[in-house]
């Protein structure tokens, strides 16, 4: 096999700080390449210097054995690098052909739309080249993503984990597609937290750890216990606790119903109570409701008919989010960087908002930052946010993790009693995603009802007391802890 | 993280591999992640810098030496009290149009209305004048607060447009601006003719109607009122929670929403504020400059306003220092006309300069370069 891409001895430091540190890695052509770490361990990082989105302080990439000297994307592109970031970067006004054109200018229409057809017979799989990027789902957005750089001419591929946001019937649909992909001739690389997708569809695994590149391993003889041990230096088992102490019904949700964005099913005659002590796992395939289950609980949109209720209350249906975060309610919303953080600005300001909402920083007139900053510190050291350098660092430069943990840190701050966490480990490594679960354990502990949404089965079955199952918006079938996994897998899909 | 993917076109393309033998230096650009605070205030420094030496070299070119260039403004403006007086007084009203302007950009609301809501706020104003409303002793203390409501009439429906129905608010703003130019030019050709003199603008206000001398040098309370504003916006953007709040919203509002922020409520507010700032301005010029209503007393303003807010940095103190030396620039200006016969339209290709310049430094924001032998 010939080395495509080869990155030798690549360093990079950003104000300081050294995220990579004198890195090897090797991609060749027809592999499927796994590159694994923790959060903030410099995966990101190295994949930005190989699509030459950032220059090397040292070091140098190579493609076919030439060294090259790569400035931008597009002059990426015309190497035949292309990456997927994990953000999309599709213009939702414009349609898919326009979005494939913008990656690929200079060419005329009607050739782009044939390359961008055939490839995706090739694939196997069908696109609408005039329906609006705006209008698709998450997993024909990164079919689109895929496309752009095939049809750029794209031999290196690389997918910064691709899987987080996608249903694991879709995860596996991606990898067989990134299978035929290597078996054309192209190289991919694969950025990904998932063990499986490393152990059963990767030809090599390449582990970093704190902007080290500390293994090089196939995933023959390897098991997910190994590859943690790899990854993260320690062995992470996990085990179901089931609550010891249930205590009344602290949040109740009534025949909510509730109407999808357009084409979407929406919530229909949703009932579900929680009590304090527990936690509630709401199970499904996604897009069967659970974006707006979310929103209703937020407080983001208010159901159409039913009733939502809080212990001491009432109906709390038609509350904004201000008023159910006063009275007890934090969120971990499914996508940080939409709801969770605001990336442009610091830490601080980003933890700060309920202190400053609650007038802990002073009056409408006031916003005592030395108090705030004080209070961010002491959070980021009890919630271990990693990668902080200063609390007027802005958010968006934390890695996926560290973010998260940002996120819990205020919304558990004031120990809420009613907690919705709606897919909280996506995009977490396995020790990230560990403590994020004995967070919720820890809420439930002391007595808060803990709502906890997911695609993930194997989440849902490790932390739930009780779980409902949604599907096609409706909440169908309810099981109580331990329950048979293939019971709810059944109740996931089945077409009653 | 970066959306700067797919829009970075400045990207140079290196070869691959150029010939060994010569020693070349080629850029690299790659994108900025973060801007240290020193770095955006040394660029913004040297980016006008080079603005002022365009600006010199040009005026140099069309026949003012930089050693007239230099007299001229020390006379015009540094050479007696009077002189500074004078840009002062022609400061105020630029720094009350700036903060309006400022105000809501903060919010990212693109109010280019302010003309209008100057209009509205000096019809406001002069109607209190007009009509003897409320007693002599407090009356211009009640046209100012007519002026405000009249500019916050003339943005609100703009404001609800984009909340409720999401129009946007750069059309309705701006074509507002003609509405309320004919209904000027409809109050001062009509019922509100001066009836004294018949020209089409208002009677002369009263002595009590107008902005109370300070009785140094030749300034009104405009220049107190246009900086202790922008002391008090200061402390609203800076040190308050309404000012964390509007930062918070215009990184992520979705987030800001979802946590519990009344974005709508302050988004209106901030853009009502612009309005009655707005009407404010038109009252400082009629009531401080003008004393009375005149049917271009306007003009010019709603560029100046925009121009001001961003080489300001939407920063109430920025607004400040901006506005004086655009009222620098502006009497200058005149006396480089009268005296050298240099067009008016130099003065705007100035301020285009430098706007020009400020806007281009971003690329510098935006970017780091490496200097790179290359292979
Ligand atoms: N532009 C930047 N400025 C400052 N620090 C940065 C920047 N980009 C990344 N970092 C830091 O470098 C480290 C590596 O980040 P990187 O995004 O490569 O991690 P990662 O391995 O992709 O993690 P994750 O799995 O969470 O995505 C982190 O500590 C991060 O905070
Ligand atoms: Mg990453």
């Amino acid at each position: 096999m010939t080395d495509t891409l080869t990155l030798s001895s690549v360093s990079k430091s950003f104000g300081g700080f050294r995220a990579l540190d004198t890195v090897d890695f090797v991609a060749r052509a027809g592999e499927v390449h796994a590159l694994l770490g923790e959060n903030g361990a410099g995966k990101s990082t190295l994949m930005n210097i190989a699509c030459g989105l950032y220059a090397p302080d040292e070091g140098h990439v190579a493609i076919d054995g030439k060294t090259v000297r790569i400035s931008g994307a597009r002059d990426a592109a015309a190497r035949g690098i292309g990456m997927v970031h994990q953000h999309f970067k599709l213009v939702p006004a414009f349609s898919v052909l326009e979005n494939i054109m913008l990656f690929n200018p200079g060419r005329s229409p009607a050739e782009v739309a044939g390359k961008a057809q055939d490839l995706a017979r090739q694939m196997g799989f069908e696109i609408s080249l005039s329906d609006k990027a705006g209008t698709l789902g998450v997993a024909e957005q990164q079919r689109i993503e895929i496309l752009k750089v095939l049809v750029a001419g794209a031999r290196i591929i690389i997918l910064d984990e691709p899987t987080a946001v996608l249903s694991p019937e879709e995860g596996r649909m991606l990898m067989g597609l990134v299978r035929k992909l290597a078996e054309a001739g192209s190289a991919v690389i694969l950025v990904t937290h998932k063990l499986h997708e490393a152990l059963h569809h990767s030809d090599r695994i390449t582990v970093m750890r704190g902007g080290r590149k500390i293994s090089e391993t196939t995933p023959e003889g390897m098991d997910p216990a190994s590859l943690t041990t790899l990854i993260v230096g320690e062995q992470i088992i996990e085990k179901p606790q089931l609550s010891k102490a249930v205590g009344p019904i602290e949040v109740e949700l009534e025949n909510v119903t509730l109407g999808g964005e357009a084409g979407r099913k929406g919530l229909v005659d949703v009932s579900f109570r929680v009590r304090r002590g527990e936690i509630y796992g709401v199970a499904g395939v996604s897009g069967n409701g659970q974006n707006e289950l979310s929103a209703a609980i937020m407080g983001l949109s208010f159901p159409s008919s039913g009733r939502i209720g809080m212990n001491g209350l009432g109906d709390v249906s038609k509350r904004g989010p201000g008023y159910r975060r006063r009275h007890g309610l934090g969120c971990i919303p499914v996508d940080r960087y939409s709801h969770g953080l605001a990336g442009r600005i610091s830490v601080t300001d980003n933890y700060a908002v309920n202190g400053a909402m609650a007038g802990a920083y002073g009056g409408w007139g006031f916003f005592k930052r030395g108090l705030a900053q004080a209070a961010a510190r002491e959070a980021v050291a009890a919630y271990d946010v990693q990668g902080v350098r200063s609390l007027g660092q802005r958010a968006g430069l934390l890695s996926g993790g560290n973010a998260q943990k940002l996120v819990i840190a205020r919304e558990f701050e004031g120990a809420p009693r009613v907690v919705l966490a709606h897919s909280p480990s996506r995009g977490l490594d396995v020790r990230a995603g560990a403590a994020v679960h004995e967070r919720l354990r820890a809420a439930r502990d002391r007595g808060a009802a803990v709502i906890l949404i997911s695609d993930d089965l194997d989440e849902i079955m490790l932390l739930s007391d009780r779980i409902g199952v949604l599907n096609s918006g409706r909440l169908t079938r309810e099981f109580k802890a331990p329950a048979e996994r293939g019971d709810i897998g059944a109740a996931m899909v089945s077409h009653e | 993280m970066s959306s700067t993917e797919l829009t970075d076109t400045n990207h140079e393309t290196v070869a691959v591999t150029p010939p060994a033998t010569r020693l070349r230096m080629v850029p690299l650009l790659e994108v900025r992640q973060s801007v240290s605070e020193r770095l955006r205030i040394g660029v913004y420094v040297v980016s006008l810098l080079v603005a002022a030496a365009l600006s010199v070299a040009l005026l140099a070119w069309s026949g003012v030496a930089p050693s007239d260039l230099g007299r001229e403004i020390a006379t015009t403006a540094f050479s007696s009290p009077r002189a500074l007086g004078s840009v002062l007084v022609r400061t105020a009203p630029l720094v009350i149009a700036g903060l309006a302007t400022a105000i809501a950009f903060r919010a990212n609301f693109w109010n280019i209305g302010l003309e209008g809501q100057m209009i509205l706020g000096a019809i406001f104003a002069s109607a209190v004048a007009i009509y003897d409303i409320g007693p002599e002793n407090g009356r211009v203390v009640t046209m100012a607060l007519a002026a405000c409501l009249g500019g916050m009439l003339w943005i609100a429906g703009p404001g609800l447009l984009k909340q409720r129905l999401g129009i946007n608010e750069v059309i309705t703003t701006l074509l507002l601006n003609y509405v309320a130019f004919n209904l000027l030019l409809h109050m001062v050709y009509g019922p509100w003719k001066d009836p004294v003199s018949a020209f089409p603008h208002t009677e002369q206000y009263e002595t009590f109607e107008r902005l109370p001398m300070l009785g140094w040098l030749n300034l009104n309370w405009a220049l107190p009122l246009a900086v202790g504003l922008a002391l008090i916006l200061w402390w609203i953007m800076s040190f308050s929670r309404v000012g964390y709040l509007l930062d918070l919203m215009s990184s992520n509002a979705r987030m800001a929403g979802a946590v519990g922020v009344p974005v709508a409520g302050l988004t209106v507010a901030a853009i009502l504020g612009s309005g009655a700032v707005g009407g404010l301005t038109g009252f400082a010029i009629s009531a401080g400059v003008e004393f009375r209503m005149t049917q271009d007393f306007f003009s010019g303003y709603l560029f100046s306003g925009v121009l001001i807010a961003f080489l300001g940095r939407n920063h109430p103190l920025g607004v400040v220092i901006v506005a004086f030396f655009m009222a620098v620039l502006l009497l200058v200006g005149q006396s480089l006309q009268v005296f050298f016969g240099v067009p008016f339209a130099l003065v705007q290709l100035i301020q285009a300069i430098f706007i020009t310049c400020v806007a281009a430094s971003e690329f510098f924001l935006t970017y780091r370069m490496h200097w790179r032998q290359a292979a």
